[in-house]
């Protein structure tokens, strides 16, 4: 089984996007994997074709880095966070900023939307995680969360729960229809959490390079993946679209692939010359967009 | 006269005569020239520079202006028509100013504005200008035949400059150069020639166009139709010529103009600059101080540089270095390459010279020159890993010694240093040094057994150790394969209940847990290793059996008697003389193994503990810490714990989503350390206690029922109840802050109450000492958590006599039979009285008190307690709210000399409480403790009242009495749960304004 799913791993380089001046800091599939997002530090926000290599659009508004951006599953909204403690909601046609959310105390390290697109979710490095209203003229945030002990780094909704890793180690899902919260103490600091296709299992990245498969359920850890390099950056992680392999990019540019179930390495190739931060697999097809630092999007396919 | 003036020549204009002026203007010139002071102040005229009088004074029609004081003129004043705006719009005229000005002042604007001549338009642009007006003006007045603006290329001035009108008059035909025609010929092919390879990056705007030009001039020099006529033989850019590869018109540095200089710079070939400090742009405008920031931008003008502004990105080496590369960079040593091959294979190219130096070079450095006497060796003073470096070849095997006592203790030296390091051995013979027994660390008798003995155990070590990393292989393998494979495939697992449990028994999970852990991996001989091996109480068998036992209790847990190794016969003193002594052999023996670790807390805490009976020692920190090494990463399992969250019911609406919290009371607030968990949060212990306290109410109430009439009884219970507060800390702190103004006020209005003897006198004074105590404590941790300190818990306070069901009973004991009925009333009464008071704290949102109130929620089947409650609800929260009706007040102010009466009559013990009560309030805030001392006034008015006379007319009273209180509690109550509403209302409304 491993072995033919190894075979459908996207390891051949289709296309690489230029544009960004600086790293790269997030890229991201629209929802169904026709267009991709990226935001780096040269403040701006692209929106690319990747299958075609071309570039769509340039949002810019951000005063600092852009950290984190999610297009709406309808694809007319972008949300977007960034060093300027600011969350941008953009309209995607227009290329205008429709409103601004602002509260956070320091940098806004990850954003998403709901379901609906009707709230966003973020979380920033004042240890909150807020959630804000898309639907109302206001914009103060609807619900802020501050039980982390520090800054939290990486946010994932499902249709009922906030889900948030933080630094100090926590991955904490409340949940709202049941109104409560779950704290799982992975004992070192996540940096990024990726739920599973089958929404089961959260896949928390840790800066002890380390990726650990958490059964949302117990709380266990069912498996760790290790020989990348995590130690220091925000660096993405995900399950390819059949959860059948766990990939996630490493420090010194290489992309590894991980059987999910017995957590060997099955692939890793150097993908970028400096440290890859995000990874985001397409939700149907077996093609992957990776970003560097090096100012570089790279589209994977098999 | 006119035969003369027909004879002169009259040359400029005459100058007029003085009579041709008129009087007035001179008059008006005189007067501006100040000749006229002479004229006293009241005479003078005001005149304007016209002579004529504008002012005529205040008092004879002011100041005059227009058409003789009209607005019109002359021909008198026509209005403007009025022009719909609606149909002609674009006929609208503009005013202008203009249209207001007279046509001096008409005069005095145009002056104003320069305009160039156009007789000094030495270039023809002004006239170029102006032409195109014109033209523009004439397109607009009749139709073109080209639609659009003309191109400006079309349009040339009609007049000529100045310039050219003299070149023409020396002589000078269009087309022609104005130097000597040999000379600039020549010049202008070499001019040309310079343009062609001039660098692109000095080309301004213009030149575009004059190479358009200039190319003209060359390809038809003498054609007539040459207008730019005048040659611009030496153009600007000549100096510098083009030496880059760029392509024309390419200006690299269009977008960076500081980057040009530092090019010129390093063109004019300054070697002798530097080229490792090149001068960093940034540093000139933004001055960095890190100098590694972010490439390709920089931040705003007004915001500082912060430290995440840093390219944090950036790998070692320098980005500006990068930069400055250019593109024809590579190109010279690429050059040299070829030109260097040239060298290796034929000598030279044609026309090339070999460079003297090239700064192409590459340094080799040769291997470093190793000293004659360095050997290649390294010497540890103590191995790192002993287990993993087995040291030299293994010694032949040596009979043991004669001596089994040397036997042992050279083995379990062994074992020792092979677990421990040598480093365990270096202390032993630093210890040991006089010792005889310990003569084979020195090389005496049995050192050769050690040795062997040593290495046999090194070996085994080994073994174990890979032996432990097999297994934990295995381990992860199979915790993997098991469960977690069906899991991570989708399926459910079988009837695994969520550890949704408090918390406190997850972490006991988790403690159990690491102690399976560490019991897997750590294997039980390693640790009776050092027990039976060393032996420093061999003199003593007994003592060195107790030694034994002890180390095996130390490291394995568990339940121990005391009653070992005949210790029972020792007195307490020498036991806890031994047992130090025990404790600090056993640290020696631990202190090889880890130096630098403190003592360890399972120890002090045996230390602390009383010897008395059965004693728990945790072997399981010890195990735990021994097993360290390998369980690094084990121990750190996660952990889960669960918490109540309220989502906002905005957020549960964008998600969609009923609340789950709709109309609910908010959760208690999470506590926010441990400390704070540890008095608040909800133990199994406390549960059981508040259970176990629930009973002796029913006890009482049966009592009741059963007409005992006994007082024996109530004291039984309030055994009972002793007990559970010796178990229950953490509310008897709370009750320590605060209860003790009732309770004590409870002892003032009972003062018949029996067995006041000295010993309770002692014990409650002790009590109220730690209370006071607990009470600092408590408000100090309440201040440091933010948290505000709920104010009396009014837990059943049984101990002394003062409680207030007991009260009630011996009242029931008294009155009889219906009385009984009025307990059971009251009971129902305030128990609802203390939910409604619950409900209301939850609606105001009291944070802190709700843990409390939650807590002490079931005891509200005690009567009085939840009366007391209701009331303490109250003191809380009303500094402002008044709910003591005026009346109450005034009755308090006359009642106020019973009261004191009241006191005075106490004995001395009271007056001793009271004092300490006194002090207690003052440590209280002002509006705190005068709220609290009117009720509390009232409230020992309406007991001592039902205590001075108990006929049951009094009672009856004293019962309407605390009806009122209650009815006036549940007014009050009612009364915030309305404000809450309220509230919730005006919430509601603000957030409907948020929906779409």
């Amino acid at each position: 089984m491993s072995n033919a799913g190894v075979e459908t791993l996207p390891k051949k380089e289709v296309n690489i996007l230029k544009g960004h001046e600086g790293a790269v800091l997030a890229a991201r599939f629209n929802s169904n994997g026709e267009y991709c997002l990226s935001c780096g530090k040269d403040r701006t926000i692209r929106l690319w074709n990747p299958h075609r290599g071309i570039p769509i659009k340039t949002y810019k508004s951000h005063g600092r880095e852009v950290r984190d951006v999610h297009v709406s599953p309808d694809n007319s909204k972008i949300i977007s966070c960034g060093g300027d403690r600011q969350i941008f909601y953009w309209d995607v046609a227009s290329g205008r900023v429709i409103r601004k959310f602002r509260g956070h105390d320091s940098e806004v390290n990850a954003v998403k939307f709901n379901e609906y697109a009707s709230a966003v979710v973020s979380a920033g490095y004042d240890r909150s995680v807020r959630a804000w209203d898309c639907r109302s003229q206001s914009t103060e945030p609807i619900q802020i969360i501050s039980t982390f002990s520090d800054s939290v780094m990486s946010v994932c909704l499902t249709k009922t729960e906030i889900i948030a890793g933080s630094v100090d180690g926590t991955v904490r899902t409340f949940d709202i229809r049941m109104g409560r919260e779950i704290s799982d103490n992975l004992w070192q600091p996540v940096n990024c959490i990726s739920l599973s296709n089958d929404g089961n299992c959260i896949l928390a990245s840790c800066l002890d390079s380390g990726i650990r498969l958490l059964d949302r359920s117990s709380g266990e850890v069912l498996q760790e993946y290790r020989g990348h390099i995590c130690k220091a950056f925000k660096m993405d992680c995900c399950l390819t679209n059949t959860d059948a392999h766990v990939t996630g990019g490493s420090e010194d540019g290489l992309i590894y692939f991980w059987d999910l179930v017995d957590a060997s390495v099955v692939s890793s190739f150097r993908a970028h010359s400096s440290v890859v931060t995000s990874v985001s697999y397409h939700p149907k097809d077996s093609c992957m967009i990776t970003s560097s630092v090096d100012g570089t999007i790279k589209v994977w396919k098999t | 006269m006119d035969v003369d003036e027909e004879d002169f020549v009259f040359y400029g204009t005459p100058i007029e005569r003085e009579e041709d002026i008129t009087t007035r203007k001179k008059k008006a010139v005189a007067e501006a020239s100040g000749q006229l002071r002479s004229v006293v102040p009241w005479k003078q005229e005001v005149r304007d520079e016209e002579g004529r009088r504008r002012f005529h004074g205040a008092f004879t029609g002011g100041y005059s202006a227009g058409y003789y004081n009209t607005v019109g003129s002359k021909e008198g004043w026509t209005p403007q028509s009025f022009t719909s705006s609606r149909k002609n719009r674009a006929e609208i005229k503009r005013q202008d100013i203009m249209n207001f000005l007279d046509d001096d002042e008409k005069e005095e604007l145009d002056n104003r504005s320069l305009a160039t001549s156009t007789q000094f338009d030495t270039f023809g642009f002004t006239a170029a200008e102006l032409a195109r007006q014109q033209v523009e003006k004439e397109t607009k007045k009749r139709p073109s035949a080209i639609p659009g603006p003309i191109p400006d290329e079309l349009i040339v001035p009609a007049t000529e400059s100045i310039g050219v009108k003299l070149l023409l008059k020396m002589g000078w035909r269009r087309g022609r150069s104005i130097k000597d025609s040999s000379a600039t010929l020549l010049k202008d092919k070499e001019a040309r020639k310079n343009f062609v390879a001039s660098s692109a990056d000095n080309k301004s705007a213009k030149s575009a166009d004059s190479e358009l030009v200039e190319n003209d001039t060359e390809a038809c020099s003498y054609s007539p139709t040459d207008d730019g006529g005048i040659p611009k033989s030496t153009p600007v850019y000549v100096i510098n010529p083009k030496q880059d590869l760029h392509g024309l018109g390419y200006d690299p540095y269009k977008h960076a103009p500081e980057f040009r200089e530092r090019k010129r710079a390093r063109m004019l070939g300054t070697k002798e600059t530097n080229p490792q400090k090149p001068f960093s742009v940034g540093d000139g405008l933004f001055g960095f101080k890190s100098g590694r920031i972010a490439p390709g931008f920089g931040i705003g003008a007004l915001e500082d540089l912060d430290v995440e502004d840093e390219d944090v990105y950036a790998p070692g080496y320098d980005f500006e270095e990068f930069q400055i590369k250019e593109i024809e960079e590579p190109s010279r040593p690429m050059i040299e390459n070829v030109k260097l091959l040239g060298n290796k294979e034929s000598g030279f190219l044609s026309g090339f010279k070999p460079a003297s130096n090239s700064d192409y070079q590459l340094e080799r450095y040769g291997p470093p020159d190793i000293p004659k006497n360095f050997v290649p060796r390294h010497k540890f003073t103590a191995p790192l890993d002993v287990g993993n470096k087995l040291s030299g070849a293994m010694p032949p095997e040596v009979p043991p010694p004669e001596d089994n006592s040397l036997r042992l203790l050279i083995d379990g030296m062994a074992t020792l240093v092979a677990r421990c390091g040598l480093l365990f051995e270096d202390l032993s013979r630093q210890k040991n040094q006089s010792n005889p027994l310990f003569s084979f660390l020195f090389g005496g008798n049995g050192q050769d057994y050690y040795e062997r003995k040593l290495w046999e155990e090194r070996q085994k070590h080994k073994d174990r150790n890979t032996l432990q990393l097999n297994e934990q292989k295995f381990q992860s393998a199979e915790k993997m394969t098991a469960e977690n494979r069906g899991r991570i495939l989708g399926e459910k697992p079988l009837e695994r209940s969520l550890k949704n449990s408090a918390t406190s028994s997850s972490s006991a999970d988790n403690v159990n847990l690491q102690f399976h852990l560490s019991d897997t991996f750590t294997t039980p001989i390693s640790f009776s290793g050092p027990a039976e091996v060393v032996k420093p109480f061999q003199e003593d068998p007994a003592k060195q059996e107790r030694f034994e036992q002890f180390l095996k209790e130390k490291y394995h847990g568990g339940l121990r008697s005391k009653d070992v190794g005949g210790s029972s016969k020792m007195s307490e003193a020498s036991r806890a003389r031994e047992r130090l002594e025990f404790e600090a052999a056993a640290e020696a023996m631990e202190k090889g193994k880890r130096v630098s670790e403190n003592k360890d807390p399972s120890r002090l805490f045996g230390d602390v503990l009383p010897t008395t009976g059965l004693q728990f020692t945790s072997g399981v920190l010890e195990q735990v810490k021994i097993g360290k090494e390998e369980l690094v990463k084990e121990s750190k399992l996660p952990k889960r714990e669960e918490y109540p969250w309220r989502p906002s019911s905005l957020l549960c609406k964008r998600f969609d989503l009923t609340d789950p919290y709709m109309g609910k009371p908010p959760p208690p607030p999470r506590p926010r350390s441990k400390m704070d968990a540890l008095i608040l949060m909800p133990d199994p212990v406390a549960a059981a206690v508040v259970e176990h306290q629930m009973m002796p109410v029913g006890n009482q109430s049966s009592s009741l029922q059963a007409g005992t009439g006994d007082k024996a009884e109530g004291f039984v219970t309030e055994d009972i109840k002793v007990d559970a507060e010796n178990i229950e800390r953490p509310v008897d702190l709370y009750k320590a802050i605060f209860s003790d103004d009732s309770d004590a006020e409870d002892e003032n209005n009972n003062p018949a109450v029996p067995g006041e003897d000295p010993e309770e006198k002692m014990e409650v004074a002790n009590k109220t000492l730690n209370r006071l105590i607990a009470g600092d404590f408590l408000e100090s941790l309440g201040k440091e958590l933010g948290l505000e300190v709920p104010p009396d818990v009014p837990y059943p306070e049984n101990r002394d006599r003062g409680m207030p069901s007991g009260k009630d009973s011996k009242i029931a004991y008294k009155g009889g039979k219906d009385m009984e009925q009025r307990v059971n009333d009251r009971s129902s009464d305030s128990a609802g009285g203390g939910n409604l008071m619950v409900s209301e704290m939850r609606q105001t949102g009291h944070e802190g008190m709700i843990h409390w109130i939650g807590r002490s929620n079931p005891e509200t089947s005690n009567p009085a307690n939840g009366r007391k409650m209701a009331e303490a609800g109250i003191l809380e929260r009303s500094g402002d709210e008044n709910i003591e009706p005026a009346a109450t007040k005034e009755e308090k102010k006359t009642k106020s000399a019973t009261h004191q009466h009241n006191n005075s009559g106490s004995d001395s013990s009271e007056d001793e409480r009271s004092r300490k009560r006194s002090h207690h309030r003052r440590r209280r805030s002002y509006s705190d403790s005068e709220s609290s001392d009117s009720s509390d006034d009232s409230r020992r008015r309406s007991r001592s009242e039902g205590k001075r006379k108990r006929s049951s007319r009094e009672k009856s009273s004293s019962r309407r009495h605390s009806k009122h209180h209650k009815h006036r509690h549940r007014t009050s109550s009612k009364r915030n749960s309305h404000y809450g509403s309220d509230k919730e209302h005006r919430k509601a409304k603000d957030r409907s304004r948020y929906k779409d």
